[in-house]
């Protein structure tokens, strides 16, 4: 909890049920002046005076702590942290008081920031694909070819007067033809764009298997709920050939469930997406026959999600574990996780997006991501601490390791696994931030980022 | 005597209207639709300017330049590239690949002559 906002709630309390500062502070045991200080956030107040205080108040300690309100404190704050609002002299530092005496205008300005963030996602994810989206470019391509001959042809047309009547009428044609290609070219890209005109447009093979797991929040709960029995069957401590015997359980028993779970899903549209789709929910399965949810999820909360002691735990991979992360049910004490895993060359190559979270599909990350320098210092987990354009603050964790086959003069190659959640959930796991931890400011990517000195800046936003 | 101008390009209307232009201001044209062949044509037979499509077949406007500054024969050879996109990056590597002038699909007519025979002219001038 917020202490400033503690402070704030407490006087607008005190005042809607027409009670002195004197009078409260009589009730809890305290100075006026204390409680003055209190009031002020100048002094911290906890434990059990804090129990008084909303005795006193009739309120709920819940209530007075203002939890429901922690979510509009962070919006709020990071609105205010925007250099927009820097200009505008907004006062961050008075979040607190904004909101104990004008609940509704900062419920309403907290409203309006998400959605202005969620259109400006929108807006960035339009303005990337139409940089990126090759179907887009070829057919723009095409457009502009017969928009060159049209005009051409018909400056000829103009200009020559001393045109043979035969090529003239060659040239006519031309037009005409070029026309109306130019017509069935419009046409198709127009009804290109109106297929795709959702939040979360559908374009190779990867991105309609990344939208399903979008869509399902990276959760199968029919798979988790076949793949729960099947974990008695696995026998065999030694992981390689528990991993082996979960495969093959997968394959004699759920290989019918997911093949009709895929046929239903709207976003799998093409072959190649049905066979990555398939390859995807095969491994999720495994992963749910190895790490049972009933047995994962209280594990995962004993350890404070600890993804190397719950690789160790189940003798997995630590790139299942995050990925059993991503999939956690949730609940109110859950953190939710987001997880990715990028190669040498730093391209993202398997995503398990968070909501918030605006990451580029098409282009490079931003660099500055400790997803990208994991590599740096291999097998070892390192926590950055990140604040984006938008204000959402969130806690990254990267962990490179080497793949392939080791030996004396061999090449090292390494992935980087990576889970992310906000910084509030983080306060339920072990790479909580210690709130003194230097808070690095990142973006999703130069293309999409707004920050104009960054000094990493390889080329200019898409969207100013 | 007669300049020559190698057209490079695929699409059969755009070759039609410009080989009218090119022979209308004086030039012989000869015509190429694929890379492949475009680069042949211009190093066994080098023309006074090379009008080069980026987007072709078998080899793109790009990779022809390249090859092309990379030999003898094709090094001074003077270029005028065309391209549908017109963004800076497209720019850049047509500059890069070392075309002589960049000219950005729709163009006019005036566009092409004026950059032909700026080049030719100044080449001989």
């Amino acid at each position: 909890m917020q202490h400033s906002i503690l402070g704030a709630r407490i006087r607008q309390r005190r005042r809607e049920l027409a009670v002195t500062q004197a009078e409260l502070a009589r009730r809890i045991g305290i100075s006026p002046s204390y409680l003055n200080l209190i009031e002020w956030n100048k002094r911290r107040i906890a434990g059990r005076l804090l129990q008084r205080t909303a005795q006193a108040l009739q309120l709920p300690l819940d209530d007075l702590e203002g939890a429901d309100e922690r979510p509009l404190y962070d919006t709020l704050t990071g609105l205010a942290h925007q250099p927009v609002m820097r200009k505008l002299g907004v006062e961050g530092e008075r979040t607190n008081e904004l909101i104990g005496r004008f609940p509704g205008w900062a419920r309403a300005l907290g409203e309006l920031s998400r959605t202005e963030r969620q259109a400006n996602e929108r807006a960035q994810r339009l303005s990337e694909r139409l940089a990126n989206d090759p179907h887009l470019s070829e057919t723009v391509h095409r457009m502009l070819t017969r928009i060159t001959a049209v005009r051409s042809t018909t400056e000829i047309l103009t200009e020559y007067a001393d045109l043979p009547e035969e090529r003239r009428t060659r040239f006519n044609r031309i037009v005409h033809e070029e026309i109306r290609t130019l017509s069935d070219v419009g046409e198709a890209l127009a009804a290109y764009l109106d297929r795709t005109d959702d939040a979360e447009p559908v374009l190779t093979p990867l991105d309609e298997v990344g939208s399903l797991f979008a869509d399902r929040g990276n959760r199968f709960v029919e798979i988790d709920e076949a793949a729960q029995p099947l974990n008695a069957m696995l026998g065999d401590p030694r992981p390689v050939s528990r991993r082996q015997t979960a495969r093959q359980l997968v394959q004699d028993s759920l290989e019918g469930l997911i093949d009709s779970l895929i046929a239903n899903q709207p976003q799998i549209r093409t072959a190649a997406a049905r066979g990555r789709a398939r390859r995807a929910l095969l491994d999720y399965a495994v992963a749910a026959v190895l790490m049972p949810v009933d047995e994962f999820a209280p594990r995962a909360a004993q350890s404070r999600y600890d993804i190397e002691v719950l690789a160790e735990d189940f003798t997995v991979e630590v790139e299942t574990v995050c990925r059993r992360l991503a999939a956690l049910p949730p609940a109110d004490d859950v953190p939710r996780f987001g997880y990715f895993r990028a190669n040498a060359a730093g391209t993202i190559i398997e995503m398990l997006g968070l909501e918030g979270l605006a990451v580029p599909r098409y282009t490079t990350g931003c660099p500055l991501w400790v997803l990208f320098r994991a590599q740096q210092s291999p097998e070892a987990v390192i926590r950055q601490r990140v604040l984006f354009p938008s204000g959402e603050r969130f806690v990254f964790a990267a962990r490179a390791r080497h793949t392939g086959p080791s030996g004396f003069g061999r090449p090292r190659h390494y992935i980087t696994d990576m889970i992310v959640t906000n910084e509030a959930d983080a306060r339920h796991t072990v790479y909580d931030p210690d709130p003194s931890a230097t808070v690095e400011e990142v973006g999703p990517g130069c293309r999409l980022c707004p920050r104009e000195t960054c000094l990493h800046r390889v080329e200019d936003p898409l969207a100013e | 005597m007669t300049k020559r101008v190698l057209l490079a390009e695929d699409e059969p209307n755009i070759v039609e209207s410009l080989t009218f232009l090119l022979e209308r201001a004086g030039y012989q044209v000869s015509v190429q639709t694929d890379g492949r062949k475009a680069l042949d044509a211009a190093l066994s037979e080098p023309p006074d300017l090379l009008i080069l499509d980026v987007m072709l077949p078998e080899l793109s406007g790009y990779e022809v330049l390249r090859h092309l500054r990379t030999d003898r024969r094709g090094e001074t050879l003077p270029v005028v590239m065309l391209t549908a996109k017109g963004q800076r990056a497209d720019r850049e590597t047509a500059m890069d690949c070392g075309a002589d002038l960049f000219i950005t699909k729709p163009f006019a007519n005036s566009d092409i002559i004026s950059a032909v025979e700026g080049l030719i002219d100044g080449r001989n001038g």
